[in-house]
């Protein structure tokens, strides 16, 4: 009988999550380990509709706890052609929770050869994010156009979710909202539409720690999407007068070491096809 | 704000219910002092926040003391008011007592014993003082929470004091640095470098923005000037 | 006559309708009782001496102490009731001491100064204050020593008034010993004539011969701070005079 070989995590990684060291780190952290933290998207995101689409916006700020871990990151992610989505929370959750979505949706469109549906998007964003009761960390702005018109949604970390005509997001969601509150008509000119987007954005950049940097902006329609990144560059970085350019040899070097590399010489050839030069 | 915790009963109403103080916020905020040779430059940023939510977008946390004396202080806002207010207070009866002004010395020595009074409930401050000396050399003190002080030549204290400081190690006191001249630093360059790094420290730390505002203390006065910081 | 004022020199506290404080009074006419304590300022430093009168031979002189260090750069010297001086002394080097603690600096002379006068007006014969006395103290001071203003020599009666001097004399013989001081004083005394000046003035009003061990000197000087003469010092400076 020819031997089963059991496969083990580090050779093979089967669908979902694996959570062979939870008991283990429960042990570590009552011993006083402290647990990594993950980069987290603070961030402002909104979505509205207006007169032909979808407009979906975003800050670029990453945190790790109060420090700004990336000045430029981008959390307006790619469903499919016609559907975006935006993500605030744990960086990695957003990410991966949309690719997978993006990925059953791709399979889904292959398989029916439809244009896939936002209402389908977002059924699989709860249903998924459900599952796991809350601990996949990912608030999202789901939109996008398909055959039935524009639709907007917010996912919940939870798995609920909101139907509205304009949402908010985040960390920066209420300063964005007041915008919102303030400005929203329905069926808007893109031009409008997109600068109420980009102006709640920068009330999320401005009054909200969590938020920063740029604003990105995706704009759908029945046939096109605009991916516009960095529409508007908020901040702009300070001009310092100093030069902070080490002279060559500033830093030291602690230790050299030069090393032979000991070989065999295992065969010689010599190349024959190259003439002697003989001039 | 000092808020309340409760901890969520899980179990029944009737079960007791253990209920928390902190008594102590975080209003961020940097501060960042250099001496020189007979001068000294001290500078804050003016933001005051708490969470993500951001209170002021302009509160000096640097304090004049005397005119030769400057403190910069920071962490939790109230009790910073209320360290400033009794500074002021023994500043006053140590003039009406002694007929002279605080040396920058003295100050430093008792804001020391202030803050060590309170060891077991202390000033969630961070303290800087910078000023001149009894020679009218420039002089930097720094401070923990609970009096730990000594005199340096430059020191960064609060939010961004962990990015600041190894580039002041750097920039000032030239570690890490071969066969480079160790001039010492004139009015204008320190100045000017702790406007850059405090443009460095807002691209990073989310509680350092909006604006900066140096004290040059020197033997004529104190000159004070504000520089804008990003406000995201 | 005491008869006369009797209802006003009962309460320490209570005024005469001349306006005179008797207890108070009386406290500084104490003070003449006591044997003289000289101080002179000069440029240098200053300089305390003082008269110790070992009344039996049975006396063991050293134990009688009457030039005091309040701190480093601050000495004390007495007349009058010696042992009413032990509480305005530990006073003077607390509030010394505090200083330096908070402040990490010297407490000049005059804070010192006021700090004892202070303590010094906190009589009164009710219950006001526990702990505090109940009459005057019957002692005067003159502290002298070093500060950002350079020597300092101050004395401060039982009142509590406090006077800057450049030569000051204290005790029974205060009168002679004032006016010899003025005699002998000028602005650029040095400090050694300072201190031969002193004992030759102690010499001229007291009773008993002067001689190494009935006498005490000490100098205050930015290089030696606080200095007791010892008896070796001493015998070198009367040996000239």
């Amino acid at each position: 009988m020819a031997a089963v070989a059991i496969p083990t995590a580090t050779d093979l990684q089967i669908g979902g999550f694996n959570f062979e060291n939870c008991r283990r780190n429960v042990v570590l952290k009552e011993k006083g380990l402290k647990e990594p933290t993950a980069y987290k998207t603070g961030t402002t995101i909104v979505g509205l509709i207006y007169k032909d689409g979808v407009v979906l916006a975003a800050d670029t700020r990453a945190t790790e706890d109060t420090v700004v871990a990336d000045k430029n990151c981008e959390k307006i992610h790619y469903i499919s052609s016609n559907i975006y989505c935006c993500g605030a929370g744990t960086a990695a959750d957003t990410e991966m929770t949309t690719q997978m979505i993006s990925s059953q949706l791709e399979l889904h469109r292959l398989n029916t050869d439809r244009k896939p549906r936002v209402c389908t998007a977002n059924r699989l964003l709860k249903q998924m994010l459900f599952r796991y009761h809350g601990y996949i960390s990912a608030a999202l702005v789901l939109g996008g156009v398909d055959s039935t018109g524009p639709h907007l949604y917010s996912v919940y970390p939870h798995g609920s979710t909101d139907k509205l005509p304009y949402v908010t997001m985040g960390s920066g969601s209420l300063a964005a909202m007041s915008v919102f509150e303030d400005g929203f008509k329905p069926d808007m000119e893109k031009q409008e539409a997109m600068q109420l987007a980009r102006n709640a954005i920068v009330a999320g950049i401005f009054n909200d720690l969590g938020s920063g940097s740029n604003v990105d902006v995706c704009v759908i329609t029945k046939d096109k999407t605009e991916y516009l990144r960095t529409f508007d560059e908020a901040n702009l970085k300070g001009q310092r007068q100093g030069n902070y350019r080490y002279k060559r040899g500033t830093t030291g070097v602690l230790k050299t070491q030069v090393k032979k590399f000991d070989y065999e010489v295992v065969g010689t050839k010599v190349k024959g096809e190259e003439k002697m030069e003989t001039a | 704000m000092a808020t309340l915790l409760m901890k969520p009963d899980e179990t029944s109403s009737y079960a007791p219910k253990q209920t928390y103080f902190s008594p102590y916020s975080f209003n961020g905020g940097t501060v960042l002092a250099i001496a020189g040779d007979d001068f000294s430059v001290i500078a804050s940023d003016t933001r005051l926040s708490e969470g993500f939510s951001i209170h002021s977008r302009d509160v000096e946390k640097t304090y004049k003391l005397t005119g030769t004396t400057v403190l910069g202080s920071c962490g939790f806002h109230g009790d910073v008011l209320t360290l400033t207010k009794m500074i002021e207070a023994r500043l006053k009866t140590y003039k009406q007592h002694h007929q002279k002004t605080m040396s920058t010395s003295a100050i430093a020595a008792m804001l020391s014993t202030m803050l060590y009074y309170r060891r077991f409930f202390p000033f969630y401050t961070y303290n800087i003082v910078a000023g001149l000396d009894d020679e009218g050399k420039g002089c930097v003190f720094s401070f923990d929470p609970v009096g730990s002080y000594e005199r340096e030549a430059y020191r960064a204290g609060g939010s961004a004091s962990s990015m600041l400081q190894p580039l002041l190690d750097n920039q000032i006191g030239f570690k890490n640095q071969q066969g480079v001249e160790k001039v010492g630093l004139s009015q204008e360059k320190a100045v000017a470098l702790v406007k850059d790094v405090f443009i460095s420290a807002a691209e990073r730390d989310i509680y350092t923005g909006d604006a900066i505002v140096i004290q040059l203390v020197t033997k004529d006065g104190i000159k004070s000037e504000r520089f804008q910081l990003r406000r995201d | 006559m005491f008869l006369t004022r009797s209802e006003y020199d009962r309460g320490v506290n209570t005024f005469s309708p001349e306006g005179r404080l008797f207890q108070v009074e009386y406290a500084i006419e104490a003070i003449k009782l006591g044997s003289t304590a000289i101080g002179i300022q000069t440029n240098e430093g200053v300089v305390l001496a003082v008269e110790k009168r070992v009344t039996s031979p049975l006396i063991e002189p050293s134990s009688i102490e009457k030039i005091m260090e309040v701190d480093d750069h601050i000495g004390c010297a007495m007349s009058g009731l010696i042992a009413d001086s032990r509480t305005l002394i530990d006073r003077a080097r607390v509030e010394a001491q505090n200083h330096w603690f908070t402040y990490n600096e010297k407490m000049s002379v005059e804070s010192v100064t006021q700090a004892v006068s202070n303590l010094a007006l906190q009589f009164g014969d009710d219950d006001g204050d526990p702990g505090a006395m109940s009459r005057p103290f019957g002692v005067a001071l003159l502290f002298a020593g070093i500060d950002e203003k350079g020597p300092q020599l101050t004395h401060m009666d039982p009142s509590g008034t406090f006077i800057r001097y450049d030569a000051k004399a204290i005790g029974s013989g205060s009168e002679g010993a004032q006016q010899s001081l003025q005699d002998v004083y000028h602005k650029s005394i040095s400090l050694k004539e300072a201190c031969k000046n002193a004992l030759t003035i102690l010499k001229q009003v007291m009773e008993e011969k002067l001689n190494s061990t009935n006498v005490e000197m000490a100098t205050v000087t930015p290089l030696k701070k606080f200095h007791m003469f010892t008896k070796e010092e001493l015998e070198d400076v009367i040996k000239d005079i």
